[in-house]
C-alpha cells in the first residue's frame, strides 16, 4: 500500500500549499479592496458566505468573539432604562418568526438625543453619513443544514422570557452566546411545558 | 489511512478552523441604510403579470425581507429590502385561475440573474464582440436625445422602432410616440407570431384576434398540430378548460384525438394520436367537412360567412372525398369518416389547428378551412367552445413578419442604410429568423442601435447603446390578454419590489426622452411617469364602467387588473365578417427542397421551456426535463427508430441536419410518437450570446429553415423546409431518466 501512502502524501502537501497560498493572497477572508478602498463582492462566494473563512466558521458553527461587534452595544444599560426587549429593538419576535436586529434607524430614534456624544452613539451617526448599516454579527441561529425553523412569536405568545434561551441578557453589555440552543434543549423545555415534540414541529 | 495520516489530516482540519476565527466585520460586505421596513420573515403576496408569453397570466409574488447583493454610488454592499421570492398563479385573474406553467414559474430568475445588465453601457469594441463600458443614465440619454434630434432634423423615416408585440398602455406610448414624431410605425417581431389565424379569423368571423377555447363546455377535441396544453395560445388557460372536459364533469368524459405528425405535449395527452402529413391538416378538414355536408345532410348556410370563404364549400365540397383527401394526408379514408361522425355524435365538438399546420405555405387556407368546419359545428360563438374575449381596444396588427422584413429590405436597399436611429425591445430577430432574411447584416448596418433589454442576447449584442429596463416585478406592468378568458381583462400590477439595480423603466426613459427632445412631445405624452399613464388609462376605463376612479383603480391593484364580474361584456359572438365575395382556394403546401435530395420534413417545435428561445438563460429551465424525452441543457433531434436503423444512427449519435439553407449538429433522440418521414427539433437552444447558461448550447433549428412565407399575410412558413440527415459522429445527451442506457449493458461489455 506504498502508493496510497503517496497518494495521501501527495494530497496532504497539496492542500497545505494551496491553504498557504490562499492565505497570503488573502483569500481566507478575500480582502479584495478597490483602489479606493471600497470593498468589492468576492466573485466566488455569496453574500451569505462571504470568504472561505466564512464557510468554515458557518460549517463547524462558530461564533463571533462578543469584541467583534462594530459597536460596543450594552444591553445592561438598556435593559436598566426599561427599555422593553421587543417593543422598540427586536420588533420582529412578537410578530414574526424572527426577531430581527436593529438598525442605524431604530437607534438613532433615541439617540439623536440621547448621549449623542458618547463614541459609540457618535459611530451611529457616522454609519447614518456614509449611508451604512451597522454590520452587526449574528450571535445565535442555526446553520442551515440542521433544517430547524424556530419561530419567535409562538414563543413569546406562550410566555417564554426571553432569558430562557438566551441568558441573562439584561445584565450582559455585548450579547453573548450564553445558552447552548441544541435539540435537547428545546426538547426538554418542550416536554416540561406539554408543547409539541413531533419532528415536524419544528423540522419542516 | 494509517494512524499518523490521520492525525495530521486532523491537524490540518484544526488548524483551518483555528484561523477560521480570523473573520471581521470590515472584511465583509458593507450594508446599506435599508429604504424600506420589513418584519423579518412575514412574507407578503403581490400581484404582477407574467410576461413571457402572450397569455398573459396574473401571478402572485411572495416578497420577503433579505439581503441583496447591490451596488449604490459605485460601492457593493448589502442592502436588506423585500425581495421577491416566488411566484404563484393568481387566483383571482381569469385566465390562469390560480395556476401558473414551468416558464412562468421560473420566471422570478429573471430578476436575480448574475448577467442582468446592471447599469447604462455603451459599445466600446467593436461591434458585436460584446464589449461595452459603463456610462451614467444622464450621459446616455443626452447621447441617445442629441442622436435622436438629429435623425429627425434629418428625416423622421432615419428612426425604428423594433419589439416584440406589444399590448396596453406600452402600446399605446411606443405608437403615440412615433407617431408625433412623423416616425414609421413600429415593427413588431416574434417567431410564433399568429397573424395567420389572426387574419383568418377576421376574414371568417369579423374578428381579428386569437380565439378562446372553452374547452369544458365541449364534448370532443380534434387537434390539429396544436401544442394548447403546452405552448400555444392561452396553454394555462386550456390545459384548465381541459381538466374540466377530462374530469370535471361525473359521468362524462370528453373524447380528445390529436392529429400531428409528431407527437406534442399535447398529444401525448389524447385517446387517440394520428399522425399526418405536414401542411395538409387543411386537406383534413375539408374532407371531414365534405362528410358531414354530404353524409351528414349538414346545410352549406350552416358555416355562415366562414364557410362563404372556402372555394367549393357551397357546392359541398365536391373534390374533397375522403378518399382523395385519404390520398393527401396519408390518414385512411375509413378513418375520416370515422372521425367525422365521431364530431357530430359527440357535440359539441371543436377542431383546434394551430402551430406548425398553420405555419406552412398554405396555412391561411387551413385556418379558414378549420374555421368553417368549426362553424358547421355550430361551436363558435357565446354558448360553444370557441370564443372571443372582449377587447377594450383595437387587437389588429400590421403583420409582423412581412413588416420587419420590409424593414430589413429598407436598410440594405441602399449602400448608407435609411435607418439611422432603431430602438430595440424584447425582440431577438437575429435569432428568431432563417439567415436567408439578413437581419443581422441589415441591423448591422445602421449607424446607431439602442437596445433597452435586460440581457445581452443575439441581437441586442449589436447595439450601440444599452439602457437596460426594470425586469417586470420591478415595473409597473399592464396587460390585455387577447384569449384565454371570457370576461374582458385588463390587467395591471404595481411593482412587486424595488429595483434591484441601476435600471430604468422602459416607458419613463421614452418619456424622459420626449421631455428632452420636446416641442409636439411634450403635448401628446403629458404623463410624468408610466404609472400616470395607466391611471390616465383607468380613470378612462373607470368612467366606461360608472365606478369611481380612485376606488377602481385602488381595486385593480389589489386584485391585479380590471375584469367584468358580471356578464356584460363576456365573450362575444363573432361578428359579421365584412360583406366580399373573395374567396380562398386551398392549394397544397409548398415545400422547400426536392423529395430526392431531402427526403425529410423538418419540423421544429416551441420548446415546452423556452418557448421561442426567449427564456433560454434561466437556469431552472435549461434543467427542466423535457416531458416527452427527459432531455435537458442541450439539443436534440427526433427521430423514428425505422428511419434511424435504415441509416445506421443510434440514439445519442449526432447527425448533421441539411437544408438549402444550412447545416446543424445535435445528438438524436429516438422516438416512436414522429411519423418516418419527419424529423423534429424544438426550438430555443443555439444562441450565439444569451448569458453564461445559453450561449453556444445547443443549435438553432431556425438557422436552417427556409425562408418561405404564407403569400397573404407574409408569416414565416416555419414548417416547410425539408431536410436530409447524415451520421457525422457520437454526440452528447443529457437525459433526466433512462441516461444509462447509454451505456453498454454489463453483459454486452
Amino acid at each position: 500500500m506504498r502508493w496510497r501512502r503517496l497518494v495521501l502524501r501527495l494530497f496532504l502537501a497539496v492542500a497545505t500549499a494551496l491553504l498557504t497560498l490562499g492565505l497570503l493572497l488573502g483569500w481566507w477572508d478575500s480582502a479584495a479592496m478597490d483602489t479606493d478602498g471600497t470593498r468589492q463582492a468576492s466573485p466566488v462566494f455569496t453574500p451569505e458566505r462571504p470568504s472561505l473563512g466564512a464557510a468554515v466558521r458557518d460549517f463547524f458553527g462558530i461564533q463571533p468573539e462578543p469584541e467583534r461587534q462594530p459597536i460596543a452595544f450594552t444591553h445592561k444599560v438598556h435593559a436598566e432604562n426599561r427599555i422593553d426587549c421587543t417593543s422598540y429593538c427586536h420588533t420582529g419576535a412578537a410578530v414574526g418568526p424572527v426577531a430581527g436586529i436593529p438598525g442605524v434607524k431604530q437607534c438613532l430614534i433615541c439617540h439623536r438625543t440621547i448621549a449623542t456624544d458618547h463614541p459609540d452613539v457618535e459611530k451611529i451617526a457616522t454609519y447614518e453619513e456614509r449611508d451604512e448599516d451597522i454590520p452587526w454579527q449574528r450571535v445565535y441561529g442555526y446553520p442551515a443544514p440542521a433544517h430547524v425553523k424556530f419561530q419567535h412569536a409562538p414563543h413569546i405568545r406562550a410566555g417564554v422570557n426571553c432569558s430562557t434561551c438566551h441568558g441573562e441578557v439584561e445584565q450582559m453589555t455585548v450579547a453573548v452566546r450564553a445558552v447552548e440552543l441544541n435539540m435537547g434543549f428545546c426538547v426538554d423545555c418542550h416536554r416540561q411545558h406539554k408543547a409539541s415534540v413531533e419532528c415536524i414541529a419544528c423540522h419542516y | 489511512m494509517d494512524r499518523r495520516d490521520f492525525i495530521k489530516l486532523s491537524a490540518l482540519t484544526a488548524g483551518a478552523a483555528g484561523l477560521a476565527g480570523c473573520g471581521h466585520p470590515d472584511h465583509q460586505l458593507i450594508r446599506f441604510l435599508p429604504e424600506e421596513s420589513w418584519i423579518p420573515g412575514v412574507a407578503t403576496w403581490r400581484p404582477s403579470l407574467c410576461p413571457l408569453c402572450a397569455a398573459g397570466c396574473g401571478v402572485m409574488a411572495r416578497v420577503m425581507e433579505g439581503d441583496a447583493e447591490v451596488v449604490r454610488n459605485g460601492r457593493t454592499g448589502l442592502l436588506r429590502m423585500g425581495l421577491v421570492k416566488k411566484l404563484e398563479g393568481n387566483p383571482a385573474h381569469p385566465v390562469n385561475r390560480g395556476k401558473l406553467c414551468a416558464r412562468g414559474q421560473a420566471a422570478v430568475q429573471i430578476v436575480y440573474h448574475p448577467d442582468r445588465i446592471r447599469q447604462p453601457l455603451k459599445r466600446r469594441g467593436e461591434r458585436g464582440t460584446g464589449e461595452f463600458e459603463p456610462v451614467d443614465w444622464d450621459e446616455a440619454l443626452s447621447t441617445l436625445a442629441a442622436r435622436l434630434k438629429q435623425v429627425l432634423d434629418d428625416d423622421p423615416a432615419g428612426l425604428a422602432w423594433l419589439s416584440r408585440p406589444l399590448r396596453g398602455g406600452k402600446r399605446v406610448l411606443v405608437e403615440r410616440f412615433l407617431a408625433t414624431l412623423a416616425a414609421p410605425a413600429p415593427v413588431y417581431f416574434e417567431l410564433f407570431d399568429e397573424s395567420v389565424l389572426r387574419w383568418a379569423n377576421r376574414l371568417s368571423f369579423g374578428r381579428e384576434q386569437m380565439p378562446t377555447y372553452t374547452l369544458s363546455v365541449a364534448n370532443y377535441v380534434l387537434g390539429l398540430s396544436a401544442d394548447f396544453l403546452g405552448t400555444w395560445n392561452s396553454p394555462v388557460a386550456q390545459a384548465i378548460g381541459y381538466g374540466e372536459f377530462r374530469q370535471g364533469r361525473p359521468g362524462r368524459r370528453g373524447k380528445f384525438v390529436q392529429v400531428e405528425p409528431r407527437v406534442s405535449q399535447t398529444g401525448a395527452n389524447a385517446d387517440e394520436w394520428i399522425p399526418i402529413r405536414p401542411g395538409t391538416e387543411g386537406a383534413l378538414a375539408l374532407g371531414l367537412a365534405h362528410v358531414l355536408l354530404n353524409e351528414a345532410r349538414r346545410p352549406t348556410t350552416a358555416a355562415g360567412t366562414a364557410g362563404e370563404r372556402i372555394e367549393g364549400w357551397l357546392q359541398g365540397l365536391p373534390e374533397w372525398t375522403p378518399e382523395a383527401v385519404a390520398e393527401q394526408t396519408g390518414i385512411e379514408a375509413e378513418r375520416i369518416r370515422r372521425l367525422a361522425r365521431e364530431l357530430i355524435a359527440h357535440e359539441p365538438a371543436v377542431v383546434i389547428a394551430g402551430g406548425a399546420a398553420l405555419a406552412q405555405t398554405n396555412g391561411l387556407a387551413t385556418a379558414l378551412a378549420v374555421n368553417a368546419l368549426n362553424a358547421l359545428l355550430g361551436c363558435v360563438g357565446a354558448l360553444g367552445p370557441v370564443r372571443f374575449t372582449p377587447q377594450p381596444e383595437s387587437t389588429g396588427l400590421a403583420p409582423p413578419h412581412r413588416t420587419l422584413r420590409a424593414l430589413v429590405q429598407k436598410i440594405l436597399s441602399r449602400p448608407e442604410s435609411p435607418v439611422k436611429l432603431l430602438l430595440l425591445y424584447e425582440a431577438n430577430p437575429v435569432f428568431a429568423t432563417p439567415p436567408a432574411w439578413q437581419v443581422a447584416a441589415a441591423l448591422d448596418r445602421v449607424p446607431f442601435v439602442v437596445s433597452f433589454g435586460s440581457f445581452l442576447d443575439d441581437t441586442s449584442i449589436l447595439a450601440d447603446l444599452v439602457l437596460p429596463d426594470h425586469v417586470f416585478l420591478e415595473s409597473w406592468m399592464d396587460d390585455v390578454p387577447e384569449s384565454g378568458t371570457e370576461p374582458a381583462v385588463v390587467s395591471l400590477a404595481a411593482p412587486a419590489m424595488r429595483p434591484l439595480h441601476n435600471t430604468r423603466a422602459m416607458p419613463d426613459v421614452l418619456l424622459d426622452l420626449s421631455r428632452r427632445v420636446g416641442g409636439r412631445l411634450n403635448e401628446a405624452l403629458p404623463w410624468k411617469s408610466y404609472e400616470e399613464l395607466l391611471r390616465a388609462r383607468f380613470d378612462a376605463l373607470a368612467r366606461r364602467a360608472g365606478a369611481d376612479a380612485d376606488a377602481f383603480w385602488k381595486q385593480a391593484l389589489e386584485r391585479g387588473g380590471w375584469w367584468s364580474d358580471n356578464g356584460g361584456t363576456r365573450a362575444a359572438a363573432p361578428r359579421h365578417a365584412a360583406a366580399t365575395t373573395r374567396q380562398i382556394r386551398y392549394q397544397p403546401a409548398e415545400m422547400d427542397g426536392s423529395v430526392e435530395e431531402f427526403p425529410f420534413h423538418f419540423l421544429p417545435y416551441a420548446s415546452q421551456a423556452f418557448y421561442d428561445g426567449t427564456t433560454a438563460h434561466l437556469p431552472w429551465l435549461q434543467e427542466l426535463p423535457d416531458v416527452l424525452t427527459t432531455a435537458m441543457w442541450g439539443s436534440w433531434v427526433e427521430l423514428n427508430p425505422q428511419t434511424a436503423e435504415r441509416l445506421g444512427i443510434r440514439q445519442g449519435d449526432l447527425v448533421d441536419v441539411t437544408s438549402r439553407h444550412g447545416t446543424l449538429q445535435a445528438p438524436v433522440i429516438l422516438s416512436t410518437g414522429i411519423a418516418p418521414d419527419v424529423v423534429a427539433m424544438p426550438v430555443g437552444q443555439g444562441h450565439r450570446a444569451f448569458t453564461r447558461y445559453a450561449s453556444r448550447r445547443g443549435a438553432n433549428p431556425i438557422s436552417v429553415l427556409a425562408p418561405l412565407e404564407e403569400p397573404e399575410t407574409g408569416a414565416l412558413a416555419w414548417a416547410a423546409t425539408r431536410v436530409q440527415i447524415r451520421r457525422a459522429g457520437v454526440g452528447r445527451l443529457v437525459l433526466f431518466s433512462g441516461g444509462l442506457s447509454r451505456f453498454p449493458h454489463p453483459e454486452e461489455r
